[in-house]
């Protein structure tokens, strides 16, 4: 892959920020990231996206500490 | 600009601390109080697991209940090497996605037509353009992270699965490939076409900010 367009680094831009790509491919997409901004926004909010998902989880988690009472108490009620 | 911590799962695998051998060791000797302990520390987390992957309320802590049942069943498999919270998640997991697979298919909508679009010289049909907001700010803010949620509740729900259990749950994609039966290559292809989906419904709404 010597020259790639938008396509190709948007296909392959999961490998790309797993960091599975080869050396020699990461470089063309590098090369294609300094020269195309619309390329540079989609890879920005494509990473946002994965953090606002993990970000909302965790969030939720956070805020509901507690289980429901009367949750607990049916597990606790069917072990027995 | 790159951080690896998309790459695999982030799952703890230390060892079970010293205070969790003492437990698994009551548990597997029946011990009644351990398995309320069991219940009062790791109910919480589990349901928040079961939430986001059933999105049902009922089927959450039904699936936390058996989640409860077939881990005090199944203690004697407890490997002593590994974190007691792991494997009950795991558990949780499996017992959310049975439940999953039993509900009525719904013939799902494909995600084609939110994913990004090119011209044959395989530039982006339409430029696109970055967020305003950092997702810091977002998060703080109560409205905007139901909307998020919103978004990711209207992916097809096979989509949404992968998700949950790859972003979220972080689980390697090889126990994700064998607990919903699709091939790692499958995989791999429905976790980015999930979060360029998800990108197309947020950008909208994060071009302009919430
Ligand atoms: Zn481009």
């Amino acid at each position: 892959m010597s020259h790639v367009t938008c396509i190709e680094l948007i296909s392959f831009l999961d490998a790309y920020v797993a960091e599975e790509l080869d050396a020699e491919t990461r470089t063309t997409f590098d090369l294609h990231l300094i020269v195309c901004p619309s390329c540079r926004a989609y890879l920005a909010s494509y990473e946002e996206t994965i953090d606002l998902v993990r970000g909302v989880a965790e969030k939720e988690e956070e805020l509901a500490h507690d289980a429901p009472p009367e949750l607990i108490e049916a597990v606790k009620h069917v072990k027995r | 600009m790159l951080e690896t911590r998309y790459a695999y799962s982030m799952q703890p695998v230390a060892a079970a601390r010293p205070d969790e051998r003492g437990l698994v060791e009551r548990l597997r000797a029946g011990d009644e109080r351990a398995f309320e302990e069991l219940v009062d520390h790791h109910a919480a987390p589990l349901l928040a697991v079961t939430r986001r992957i059933l999105r049902d309320e009922e089927e959450a802590r039904d699936a936390v209940q058996e989640a409860f049942v077939a881990a005090f069943r199944s203690i004697g498999d407890f490997q002593i090497e590994s974190r007691l919270s792991t494997w009950m998640h795991r558990i949780a997991v499996n017992c959310a996605l049975m439940k999953l697979r039993v509900r009525e298919r719904r013939r799902e909508k494909d995600v084609d037509e939110l994913l990004p679009h090119f011209q044959a010289d395989g530039h982006q049909q339409q430029s696109s353009v970055g967020w305003k907001e950092s997702v810091e700010d977002v998060l703080q803010r109560e409205q905007s992270r139901a909307l998020v949620r919103e978004c990711i509740d209207r992916l097809p729900e096979s989509y949404r699965v992968v998700l949950v259990l790859r972003d979220i749950e972080q689980l390697p994609p090889d126990v994700v490939a064998e607990k919903l039966q699709i091939t790692r290559d499958n995989l791999k292809v429905k976790l980015h076409r999930a979060r360029q989906a998800l990108r197309t419904l947020l950008d909208p709404h994060m071009r302009g900010a919430t």
